[in-house]
């Protein structure tokens, strides 16, 4: 298992190589002269010769390169364009409120859909099923924009069950107070999407062999679904998983947005608008690692799914 | 046990199972019906072995999974059928009561046990869930009793085994554990659904010889499902003839085999090739249906013959396929290593193996679709493997290739008639579309399909004729080597045996030399003149056709041949 | 059958608000500020028309002023010069539009429609770009394997290793705003789930014997390649096309309400949901109801569309 850790982190050096030079590429080629971006509309061209030669940006590519290598590494981005802040310190202080709001969703949501889904596997092909189908479809379809927009101003202004918006410094009250509603919200909204995912994850495995030999064993179909399908559907349910778990820090910056928290995603969003080019591209370059080692957790996790797996 | 109360001697009289004017149909859309059972009865005595026998399509399993009530959601039973086991109306059982006897009373085995076991649980697991299930052992029970229970199906150390997962054991072993976990609850009736089909020929016989043993020792009945005459003779005690849905015959397996009344399974019995006799025609079943007799038999002789023309001589050719193992290791596994032989104008050399033994990779590399990783393959003195791709692209039209799987091998996109245009198009055979045209439907024709055949799609036909269009691509060519991978494996014997019939005129006609690679080495023998006999990517033993089934030399090939089904005559030979 | 009808009705409204026909004025100042829907009017008149006629007192002739002293804009004069000629004949806004009017009194209807052009452009045309990405690198890493494919497959691992709302932020910070911008951001973006399937598919097509069998009879790689094995994987990106088409849609009115997307001139579902935002606070949820509505009508039929596609040509269903 050591040497399967090894080889996989060591397969990770050419990627992350790669996520380096994209970076690079769109920001320091594609994104134009960041000395004009910096110096505003106005700016004597001294001034922007004087950004130029901070920045490095007057400098041959290849040391451009060099030094936003050496950035990656040393976890010094330097400071945003716009707030002057520290960039290491932005992504520090941002990534508590995602959290709090992104690691319920996610809990809570993959339980529900699973549950959901085992249900109406059960009862495949009845009018339930169908109704349930298409109340997803339906649901899937309308944009998350409205869902957010409706939610607010229903629970939020009208009824007041909700802040419409706040945060705090203190954990627990964020969590109690201010939390709920989005993540009422993001769980509602994911539900309809992996419902049906895995819905067809569970009708896919009820097809294969093993389930007939476990009726031809006389077993219940309630045991049939929990016991031989579920453990299987399992494998495809964490791949799933795996994919949106690195999406968590990023979170729903639509939520961030709206209920003004102070999360990782409406940074990005203000960084883009304010064309911060520090910031988006320390948080793109170490959440692209984070992804990476989530991919390989998945991987160690699938072990304990399925015995197939071996680590070669 | 079930049911009334019936007193103890028509207990004993009656049948354990009888299924009557049993029929089935398929839902396919909304309103369509497809009949796949139409009024079947036959019935299961105490302690006896009774075959349900027929090709693709004849209802067999469909038959034998209705007794479990196993069947796909959308399927239905038409009323006025019965199926009573034990004195109980089985299509008349609420599930729960049904759920109760399946694994208890009747107990199943599947034809695929590598799908048919659950892949994430390991096989004590498996056995021990029937066990808590019905006779509701204890967790502990029920896996000192899963051990013993593959020890007696002969698993070796079966305290290791029985943790270990489907995908850890061959495939005789997980049928094994199929049949531990099938009469771990002492069933009184076994349904075995094609349970060697999946195997190689040694293990079919291990398999068998099992059942039979465990049978008879636990007083069980067994319906045996089968395509293939050949297990029946060897296994059952009555056998029922199937064919599209319908009882065609059904008796003792001395009737059936001795005395056969329908012309159907007169004519099942005769178009398989047997070891002993080599007639120059296999019989169709057209040769029976219309009652017609018959036509004589005599054997033709097959043989390796000095004067002919050598058109293909392989030496030691070798191929190994690099697996990745570690970081940065390799691992080189040779799936041939070191075939040498001889092809002459107009012979068959039959190439036979087990699955692993790389028969099909020869095939390949001799016409390059494998890059070879040394050896010589000379075609007419040119040796085709030191070639460019450019310079061997004339050679391609020399060597073709038929292969296994009628369903894959041609493209579902295309017509028939894009299918046999585009070779003579790359080739440049014929002046012209019209004139290809010509040559495709005289091809077809010569094939045993209609000119029509040109504009429809592959989908549109059945197994062996798609068979026949793939033989035909090769033709359009005019091939001196036609290499037939598992060509005739996957159609049914009926079918089989008008391939093979084709495959023989045609190679009088052409003077073609055939490659003949197949793990059944009964029609093997039919077809060549020469055997190579494989194993783990080398040649054990290389002989002409009589010579080697005569008196096989090598150990391996002597107990190959000692596991092909004999059929009745063995049984009677006891 | 419903869904195709449906989504031939929005291309159908797509084409002809491209071509002018319909919605070309979407941007006339036609009704008053939050004009109701004209078939709530009747019965609200009595309660909130009050309130309504001074609203419009005080905001509807705003925007006009506006456009007369912004020379710096050439749009403002070619639409005061297409108001004046409204103006001629209907000199007063209308106090009701067949789906409500927004703050500038502009009829959402119109709107709707013009956004609907936005939307179905950019998510047909991107969803188009990134379908032939991802199958043109999946069916070169399937086909050729070895060295090519770990190639492809190292771009994909960079691509999918940055989440990928992340990574169309990334574009969207670099990328100057327009329609051609958000459609190649998310083209550039969306290739790689149709490159995992296609290389899929092009690997298990590569082993099957129908592309042996070519191979025996002398097809070259390019023959194999594309006549043989690519209309084989027809359904795979059919399916895939029309699946990215509703992800497109759906991202384009996130970018759009971001201000991301569309530039100000053009109007989106996206732009109009986020002018509803405020609206509702003040209860004018028509705007919301109307793009929401038409968008999901459009994904719901999109989407059936899709299942039923995949039900009919998946092969293994057959």
């Amino acid at each position: 298992m050591t040497a399967f850790i090894l080889r996989r982190l060591w397969q990770m050096v050419p990627t992350l190589a790669g996520v380096i030079l994209l970076v690079f590429f769109l920001f320091n080629w594609v994104g134009g002269d960041p000395a004009l971006v910096l110096a505003g509309k106005v700016a004597d061209p001294a001034t922007i010769a004087n950004i130029r030669r901070q920045l490095g940006v007057d400098q041959p590519y290849w040391v451009q390169l060099w030094i936003f290598v050496k950035q990656v590494f040393t976890f010094d981005f330097g400071r945003s364009w716009s707030t002057n802040e520290e960039v290491a310190h932005v992504i520090l202080t941002r990534i508590g409120p995602t959290l709090t709001i992104m690691v319920p969703v996610m809990l809570i949501g993959t339980t529900l859909a699973v549950l959901f889904a085992v249900l109406v596997a059960y009862v495949r092909g009845t009018l339930t099923d169908r109704i349930v189908m298409i109340v997803a479809t339906t649901a899937m379809s309308v944009s998350f924009l409205v869902y957010i927009i409706v939610f607010q101003w229903l629970f939020g202004f009208r009824f007041g069950i909700f802040p419409v918006q706040g945060w705090t410094d203190d954990f627990w009250t964020n969590l109690t107070r201010y939390a709920p509603l989005p993540i009422i919200l993001a769980v509602l909204v994911g539900l309809a999407p992996e419902l049906r995912l895995y819905r067809s994850f569970f009708l896919e495995e009820l097809e294969q062999d093993y389930v007939r030999t476990a009726r031809a064993k006389g077993l219940s179909e309630a045991r049939v679904l929990l016991r031989h399908v579920l453990r299987n559907a399992l494998i495809p349910i964490l791949t799933n998983i795996g994919i949106y778990l690195p999406g968590l820090f990023v979170g729903s910056f639509l939520l961030e947005v709206f209920f003004a928290i102070p999360g990782l995603g409406r940074e990005i969003i203000g960084a883009v608008n304010r064309s911060d080019f520090p910031v988006i591209k320390a948080v793109t370059v170490y959440l692209a690692m984070f992804t990476m080692l989530v991919n390989l957790l998945v991987d160690l996790a699938y072990r304990f799914v399925d015995p197939r797996v071996t680590f070669r | 046990m079930t049911g009334g109360e019936p007193s103890a001697d028509t207990a004993a009289l009656r049948p354990l199972l009888e299924v009557s004017e049993l029929r089935v149909a398929f839902r396919a859309e909304r309103h369509t019906l497809t009949e796949a059972v139409k009024g079947v009865s036959f019935a299961v005595g105490g302690q006896s072995t009774v075959a349900l026998v027929g090709e693709s399509g004849s209802g067999k399993s469909v038959s034998a999974m209705s007794i479990v009530r196993l069947l796909p959601e959308n399927a239905e039973i038409a009323p006025g059928s019965r199926i009573v086991y034990g004195g109980q109306d089985l299509l008349a059982a609420t599930p729960a009561a049904m759920r109760n006897l399946r694994g208890r009373d009747i107990a199943v085995i599947f034809q695929e046990p590598m799908t048919s076991l659950n892949p994430v649980f390991t096989i004590g697991d498996q056995i021990a869930e029937a066990l808590r299930r019905h006779v509701r052992l204890g967790a502990r029970a029920a896996a000192a009793r899963a051990v013993e229970l593959l020890d007696e199906v002969g698993i070796p150390r079966p305290a290791q085994r029985v943790r270990s997962y489907p995908h850890e054991m061959s495939g005789g072993q997980q049928q094994r554990a199929m049949i531990a976990m099938a009469i771990a609850c002492e069933p009184r009736l076994l349904i075995a659904d094609e349970p060697t089909t999946a195997l190689d020929v040694t293990i079919q016989r291990q398999i068998i010889e099992l059942l039979a043993r465990l049978r008879e020792k636990h007083q069980m009945s067994m319906l045996f499902i089968t395509h293939d005459l050949g297990l029946v003779g060897e296994i059952a005690d009555d056998v029922v003839v199937m064919q599209s849905g319908e009882v065609r015959e059904q008796g003792t397996a001395r009737e059936i085999f001795e005395t056969p009344r329908h012309p159907y399974t007169r004519a099942l019995l005769a178009c398989r090739p047997t070891l002993d006799h080599r007639p120059a025609r296999l019989a169709v079943i057209a040769d029976f249906v219309d009652g017609r007799q018959p036509p004589a038999l005599s054997d033709a002789p097959r043989s390796v013959n000095g004067h002919d023309p050598v058109v293909l001589e392989v030496r030691n050719l070798r191929k190994v396929f690099c697996m990745k193992k570690g970081l940065f290791s390799h691992e080189a596994v040779a799936a041939v290593d070191g075939v040498s032989f001889t092809l002459r104008r107009g012979h068959t050399l039959g190439v036979v193996g087990e699955s692993g033994s790389g028969k099909t990779t020869v095939g390949l590399t001799v016409m390059r679709l494998h890059e070879a990783s040394g050896g010589e393959v000379r075609f007419e003195g040119t040796d085709l493997l030191a070639l460019s791709d450019a310079q061997m692209q004339p050679y391609r039209r020399r060597i073709q290739i038929v292969f296994q799987n009628p369903y894959a091998s041609l493209n579902p996109r295309f017509t028939v008639g894009h299918i046999l245009l585009e070779p003579m198009a790359i080739h440049g055979i014929g002046s012209g579309t019209p004139e290809r045209l010509a040559i495709a439907r005289q091809l077809l024709r010569r094939v045993g399909l209609a000119e029509d055949a040109l504009g429809r799609y592959p989908h549109e036909f059945s197994g062996g004729q798609r068979q026949r269009i793939a033989i035909a691509r090769c033709l359009t060519l005019k091939p001196d080597v036609l290499i037939c991978d598992e060509s005739v494996s996957a159609l049914d014997v009926s079918v089989q045996a008008q391939v093979l019939n084709l495959l023989q005129d045609l190679q009088d006609e052409l003077a073609l030399s055939y490659i003949f690679i197949s793990h059944d080495l009964t029609v093997v023998k039919y077809m060549s003149d020469e055997v190579l006999v494989m194993s783990g990517g080398r040649c054990v033993e290389l002989a002409s056709a009589d010579e080697i089934y005569r008196a096989p030399r090598d150990e391996y090939t002597r107990r190959l041949l000692g596991s092909i089904p004999q059929g009745w005559r063995t049984k009677t030979g006891v | 059958m419903a869904s195709l009808t449906v989504v031939a009705f929005f291309v159908a409204l797509m084409l002809s608000s491209a071509l002018g026909f319909v919605a070309h004025d979407w941007s006339a100042e036609v009704g008053i500020s939050y004009a109701p829907p004209a078939f709530i009017a009747a019965g609200a008149r009595e309660t909130t028309g009050a309130g309504l006629e001074t609203a419009a007192a005080v905001t509807g002739p705003k925007p006009v002023d506006i456009s007369d002293v912004d020379p710096l804009a050439p749009r403002y004069a070619e639409w005061r010069e297409r108001a004046g000629k409204i103006e001629s004949v209907r000199f007063h806004p209308s106090a009701t539009l067949p789906l409500g009017g927004d703050k500038w009194g502009r009829d959402v209807l119109k709107k709707t429609i013009k956004g609907s052009e936005v939307s179905i452009t950019v998510g047909l045309v991107a969803a188009l770009l990134a379908v032939a990405l991802g199958a043109v690198f999946g069916a070169t890493a399937g086909y050729w394997g070895g060295r090519v494919d770990d190639m492809f497959e190292w771009l994909y691992n960079v691509f999918t290793s940055i989440p990928y709302i992340l990574l169309i932020l990334a574009f969207a910070a670099v990328l100057s705003r327009g329609l051609a911008t958000i459609i190649l951001i998310l083209g550039l973006t969306g290739w790689t789930g149709v490159y995992r399937l296609m290389r899929a598919e092009y690997i298990k097509h590569a082993g099957r014997e129908y592309v042996r069998a070519a191979q025996a009879i002398g097809a070259s790689h390019a023959a194999r390649m594309f006549r043989h094995i690519l209309p084989n994987t027809g359904h795979v990106m059919l399916v895939q096309l029309s699946q990215h088409v509703v992800q497109f849609i759906k991202a384009e009115v996130i970018l759009s309400f971001l201000g991301l997307g569309v530039p100000v001139s053009m109007v989106s579902w996206g732009t109009m949901l986020a002018e509803a935002q405020e609206e509702l606070v003040i209860g004018k949820w028509w705007q919301l109801v109307a793009a929401g509505t038409s968008m999901a009508v459009l994904v719901t039929a999109v989407s059936l569309l899709t299942d039923a596609m995949r039900d009919a040509l998946d092969p293994r269903l057959r």
